[in-house]
């Protein structure tokens, strides 16, 4: 449903920018081309409806283009942290039963090394052949374009993994039409055609595709993206020129890179952004502060989440006054606030955000139990805490559940104590965040009980092995035992 | 000790702790990698302007002169050799 709208920009704005990428520039028309011949081409390998694709690309065009050839055949995409390691790559391949990975020269290997275990291997394609693979994506390109037929609203379009209170991440899959009924919301703020949005987040997270990704393509608006943008430091200064030469004008972002681009020593001319949006963590005061006096531009927060994508956005005519609130549900979505008996409470009250919206998930796949605590009556019950004021906008306040936040990322640390557990020489474990000098940002501590002498460096080495760098314990701490109430509960509080 | 092995020291012992990285090969993508982030280039232009006397303005933060432990050299250098 979302190359519909491909369609038609193409047909109505051929010449027009639709990506821009460094020098590269490709218009409706060429896009659309590019993921026809894609498409005939994967399907000329085989892949088709229900069939997962994996993605392990960087923000560019390719990743574009092969998110809209995958989802136009009818087989599903799996986007993927480039920064995954070798065992949790396994863990999202063999989770979604992937076909096939596209993926960069870099990851190529890796990818193939994990497959070649399976007893039928996924395909993996590299977007070139630096390794002498025998099959590339620009080999796929070289087919001929044909045109796409229209997919059902109820076909699953992407496969997201959402962290939870227990575990390894949960599969969410969002359909043709649940894109679509996000992709509205877009239109429905008031982004258009002539609209520039800049892209400096990951699209493989659900933010991006939906803010950048999907938002341009529904609106018909230009996708600018900054190439290699982390660290965002080594970028800021790109990121400042591209915003002023390309005249962006919508700029959805994160509070730590607002908070970059207000202390550049170089300023630059952000008049052009009507609306910036930060999401993905709460975005402190001297942060909003600091990007208004620079570049008189207010930065207003947005909140969503993986199971539904963009749900509130701060529109108000006072951004400076309504600061702190993400905003009023976008068009189509509603908000409820909830006791911990599932009872509405008055607004000023601080309760459990309780969401519906037709860009929502059905429900974690294959997870029937989870379901019926986390889905009520359409509602998904989100983890969140917050109240709504008189006027019906919604303020973050917390979170029911346990997540880190490092570097951005938000980290289970139910999912590194599993890791941790998995040593042999360990006992128990619990993995709290503690507290670092920089504000919003912690660090992971992993408390152990270990059976007998044990080196931290090597236990640390264990979890390097199995997890992205940015989920390893950063802190070690060794004890005798593990603090717990009478009732047996861990008391997470005695090990921050 | 060299420069390269001096920031390859300070890379480990201040930007890696706890992630069981051991040595860093000199051409080593570091931000590509994620060894290296936003918080870690700040901690690194610290050390560098403290250890080798050198200033590092924000014209300097790319990934160019960044990208490895034989960037991060080659950038000190010519900072020292005030070609930059």
């Amino acid at each position: 449903m979302l190359m519909e709208l491909l369609y038609q920009s193409a047909s109505s704005r051929p010449d027009e920018v639709a990506l821009v990428y460094r020098d590269e520039r490709v218009t409706h028309a060429e896009l659309v081309d590019r993921v026809e011949r894609l498409a005939a081409g994967l399907a000329a390998e085989g892949i088709g409806p229900g069939d997962a694709v994996a993605l392990l690309l960087p923000n560019d065009p390719t990743f574009v283009t092969s998110y809209y050839a995958i989802s136009a055949l009818g087989a599903i995409v799996v986007p993927v942290n480039p920064a995954f390691k070798q065992d949790e790559l396994e863990f999202y391949f063999r989770q979604c039963a992937v076909r096939a990975v596209i993926s960069d020269d870099r990851s190529a290997g890796v990818c193939e090394r994990i497959v070649a275990a399976w007893d039928e291997p996924a395909q993996v394609i590299p977007t070139s052949a630096a390794h002498g693979q025998a099959l590339t994506l620009d080999m796929l390109m070289a087919t001929d374009p044909a045109r796409l037929d229209r997919r059902s609203p109820d076909e699953p379009l992407v496969y997201m993994f959402s962290s939870g209170s227990t575990g390894r991440p949960k599969r969410v899959a969002r359909t043709h039409g649940q894109l679509r009924g996000e992709s509205d919301y877009y239109d429905w703020m008031g982004i258009g055609p002539e609209d520039k949005i800049f892209c400096t987040i990951p699209l493989f997270h659900t933010y991006g595709m939906g803010c950048c990704m999907v938002a341009a393509t529904r609106t018909g608006a230009t996708h600018v993206m900054l190439e290699d943008p982390n660290p965002f430091l080594l970028r800021r200064q790109r990121a400042l020129e591209l915003i002023e030469t390309e005249g962006v004008t919508i700029y959805p972002g994160v509070p730590f890179n607002f908070r970059l681009m207000a202390e550049a020593p170089a300023s630059a001319d952000l008049s052009s952004v009507r609306l910036a949006f930060s999401a993905g963590t709460a975005l402190p005061r001297p942060f909003f502060d600091a990007f208004l006096d620079k570049f008189g531009v207010p930065v207003r927060q947005l909140y969503g989440c993986t199971e539904a994508g963009t749900l509130t956005a701060n529109l108000d005519e006072d951004p400076v006054a309504t600061f702190e609130s993400v905003g009023k549900p976008v068009d189509g979505v509603e908000v409820l606030i909830e006791d911990d008996e599932g009872q509405l409470v008055p607004p000023g009250t601080v309760g459990e955000i309780a969401v519906k919206s037709p860009g929502l998930t059905s429900g974690y796949s294959d997870m029937p139990d989870l379901n019926k605590q986390a889905f009520r009556d359409g509602f998904f019950l989100s983890g969140d805490l917050g109240q709504l004021d008189e006027d019906g906008r919604l303020t973050i306040t917390g979170r029911k559940k346990l997540l880190i936040e490092v570097g951005g990322y938000k980290v289970d640390p139910i999912e590194v104590e599993d890791v941790v557990v998995a040593h042999p020489q360990v006992v128990e474990a619990v993995v709290v965040g503690v507290g670092t000098k920089v504000q919003g940002e912690e660090q992971i501590k992993a408390v152990v009980v270990p059976s007998d002498e044990l080196d931290e460096r090597e236990l640390i080495g264990f979890c390097q092995q199995r997890l992205a760098n940015f989920k390893v314990p950063q802190v070690v701490e060794f004890r005798e035992e593990i603090p717990k109430s009478p009732l047996g509960k861990i008391l997470r509080k005695y090990l921050i | 000790m060299s420069v390269s092995a001096d920031i390859e020291q300070f890379i480990l012992s201040e930007l890696t702790q706890g992630r069981g990285i051991t040595e860093i090969d000199p051409s080593e993508n570091l931000l590509s990698k994620g060894i290296v982030d936003s918080h870690g280039v700040m901690e690194l232009v610290g050390f560098l302007e403290e250890r080798y006397g050198i200033s590092v303005g924000d014209e300097d933060l790319s990934p160019e002169n960044f990208e490895s432990v034989a960037s991060i050299e080659g950038f000190v250098e010519r900072k020292r050799n005030g070609q930059t």
